[in-house]
């Protein structure tokens, strides 16, 4: 079972980090050769080519919240967005890049594939390398709740 | 007065949100696209090496970071007084190519090709990327793929990381290629042209044939009059990497050129305070407001600016199509703001095209990659992103730290143009206070030509994704929401 953690976020711009931040501390904890832990500034097309080959892929990544709600953390399957940005304004998002891989036939799509998202109020645009105060005590969090995903697949 | 809110945008994910104002009768006086940019980089850029400067603004935006890379270098080679090896400079070139294959491939066909092969009036659920597929086959799909992973297979080789470049240095490169990197950059290459020249005969069978979307395409609100902007080569060919700032009239004539050196003495910034995003435009001639023509400053930047501010390609292939651009709209300037899409081809097929020049180039496997620098002092770079002229300028102190940075980016340049196309298409629209369902689309259709870069945060993930049109009565109160959800 291979299974690959990607911190998504740009570390310059404060909170948008978080996920880059989060596999910064798993880097720490973890040290195991079917687990990769790597950070990427990238989403869609880009993203899915860095999971292909994997069985699991578990994405750490800032979530815009709905509700207003900043700093919880929530494990999100990614079936259950019904829409997602993309990294940028002209790539698509991981969910069509994957269905679109689905349809050309690809096989190396992990199996799983969940998000553990940061949920944030807004997303900031102000450059900066350090979190806000909320966000930072998401971190801990997060970790454990990505240390529990990779438990969970270890047993299964 | 109504407000029409269209917030946020389909395909262009980012922060962006239209606002459209209707008069008294109900019909548009004005729209604007506003795009909240990134805010305090020149704070953030203060008192950083200069060095890391490359690496620090190519994190800037996940769409351009290639470009950002190399605006960078090149303006660190000029603030280290240093000209990098020819095979250093055919290096970064080569890179840009692969950057290019993979942008022009990836906004053809999952942004701008949906409106044109499945139809501008699709349900939103088919006009995509899939129903691009459905309808023009899945063999199609299969290559569209494979040659977007060709440019970012090139870019990856070259630069070290596919998504943030590591290998510019002020005076050159970090690394040089081998033979077998040259073989595979090659066979890459070559099948990206193949794959190019059968885009461009698709754009015809699809588009050109089809005299509505040619209709639409020649129309009156998808025509802007704008001055147009990009980096040519020493014979006024389009250039990627290099060469001199270009501006020709509405005719196609020169109006200027300069260097970089000099884009504050011909390009100057417009603030409206509802916008973070500051307009440019031609300084010589004056900001008039949002209106196209002789009269007014603005300019265009991107692929068809490019195409427009240049006298061909320099390619024998894209040439030929580049002749045919304009024997086919009417000749030279090409105002036609969805003829973007097709300039965006024409170029798609010089990059593959320039890439198999360079991969031939004995010099390509050179060792000599870079030299060494000289004192710290100011530098400027330019270097056409895919979206439009980007421009790098850095002062540095005496031990090589920034003290000023300014970044000129591409969707600056358009930003005036583009508030027009918006306001232009809304127009063509929305008459008498009937709000069409089509609006929503034809309306992004005006700007997603220009594949503006918002704010980008590289956030991937979050929750739901509406297109939201909020209507407001003459009191601004909210009478009616459209909603569509994605």
């Amino acid at each position: 079972m291979k299974t690959i953690v990607l911190g998504i976020g740009n570390p310059i711009l404060g909170d948008d980090g978080v996920g880059v931040h989060v596999v910064n501390e798993l880097k720490k904890q973890i040290n195991n050769p079917n687990i990769t832990i790597d950070e990427a500034i990238t989403g869609g097309m880009n993203l899915l080519d860095l999971i292909l080959g994997y069985d699991k892929a578990i994405i750490v990544d800032a979530v815009k919240s709905n509700d207003g709600k900043n700093g919880e953390v929530k494990r999100i399957p990614l079936s259950s967005f019904s829409a997602m940005h993309s990294c940028n304004p002209h790539d698509v998002s991981l969910i069509e890049a994957v269905q679109m891989a689905k349809k050309m036939g690809e096989n190396r799509i992990p199996q799983g594939i969940i998000v553990i998202g940061v949920m944030m109020k807004e997303i900031p645009c102000e450059f900066g390398e350090k979190l806000s105060k909320k966000i930072a005590t998401a971190v801990p969090k997060a970790v454990e709740m990505t240390l529990n995903e990779i438990k969970k697949y270890e047993k299964s | 007065m109504k407000t029409v809110t269209i917030d946020p945008i389909t395909r262009l994910e980012g922060h962006g949100k239209i606002s459209i104002f209707l008069d008294a009768k109900g019909d548009v006086e004005n729209a604007y696209l506003q795009i909240p940019e990134l805010r305090g980089f020149e704070r953030f850029a203060q008192g950083r090496r200069a060095e890391d400067m490359p690496q620090i603004t190519s994190r800037i935006c996940g769409v351009c970071p290639v470009a950002h890379h190399f605006a960078s270098t090149k303006a660190l080679d000029d603030a280290f007084n240093v000209e990098p090896p020819s095979a250093a400079k055919k290096l970064r070139e080569l890179m840009y190519c692969g950057y290019f294959i993979y942008d022009h491939i990836l906004h053809f066909y999952y942004l701008g090709a949906p409106d044109f092969v499945v139809g501008p009036d699709a349900p939103p659920a088919k006009r995509n990327v899939l129903g691009v597929i459905e309808k023009a086959g899945l063999e199609i799909g299969k290559e569209v793929i494979k040659h977007r992973a060709y440019g970012q297979k090139i870019t990856a080789i070259l630069g070290g990381k596919a998504t943030h470049p590591v290998c510019g240095l002020p005076g050159g490169v970090s690394k040089s290629l081998s033979k077998d990197e040259v073989k595979e950059i090659e066979k890459m290459a070559k099948s990206t042209v193949e794959f190019a020249k059968f885009s461009l005969k698709l754009f015809d069978d699809i588009v050109l044939k089809n005299k509505n979307y040619v209709d639409l395409i020649l129309s009156d609100p998808y025509t802007l009059k704008t001055y147009n902007m990009g980096l040519v080569d020493k014979n006024n060919k389009v250039n990627f990497y290099d060469g001199k700032i270009r501006v020709t009239d509405q005719k196609g004539k020169e109006f200027v050129k300069f260097d970089v050196k000099d884009y504050y003495k011909n390009i100057a910034e417009h603030v409206e305070e509802w916008s973070y995003v500051k307009f440019t435009y031609l300084d010589s001639i004056g900001w008039k407001g949002f209106r196209d023509g002789k009269e007014s400053g603005i300019y265009r930047v991107g692929p068809l600016g490019r195409l427009n501010a240049a006298e061909g390609m320099a390619t024998p292939l894209a040439d030929k199509e580049y002749k045919r651009f304009y024997e086919t709209l009417g000749g030279k300037a090409v105002n036609s703001t969805l003829a973007f899409h097709w300039a965006r081809l024409i170029e798609l097929l010089y990059a593959a095209e320039r890439a198999m020049e360079l991969v031939k180039d004995p010099e390509i496997t050179s060792k000599n990659v870079r030299n060494p620098v000289g004192g710290a002092g100011e530098g400027f770079g330019v270097t056409e992103a895919a979206r439009g002229t980007l421009i790098h300028h850095y002062k540095l102190d005496k031990n090589g730290l920034i003290d000023k940075a300014n970044l000129i980016v591409a969707t600056t340049n358009n930003a005036g143009a583009i508030n027009m196309s918006v306001r232009d298409a809304a127009k063509g629209v929305i008459k008498k206070g009937k709000v069409n369902d089509g609006l929503l689309n034809m309306v992004e259709m005006a700007f997603r030509a220009y594949d503006p870069c918002f704010a980008c945060a590289t956030h991937t993930l979050p929750g739901g994704m509406p297109l939201e049109v909020d209507i407001y009565d003459h009191d601004k109160k909210l009478y009616k929401r459209l909603r569509q959800n994605l």
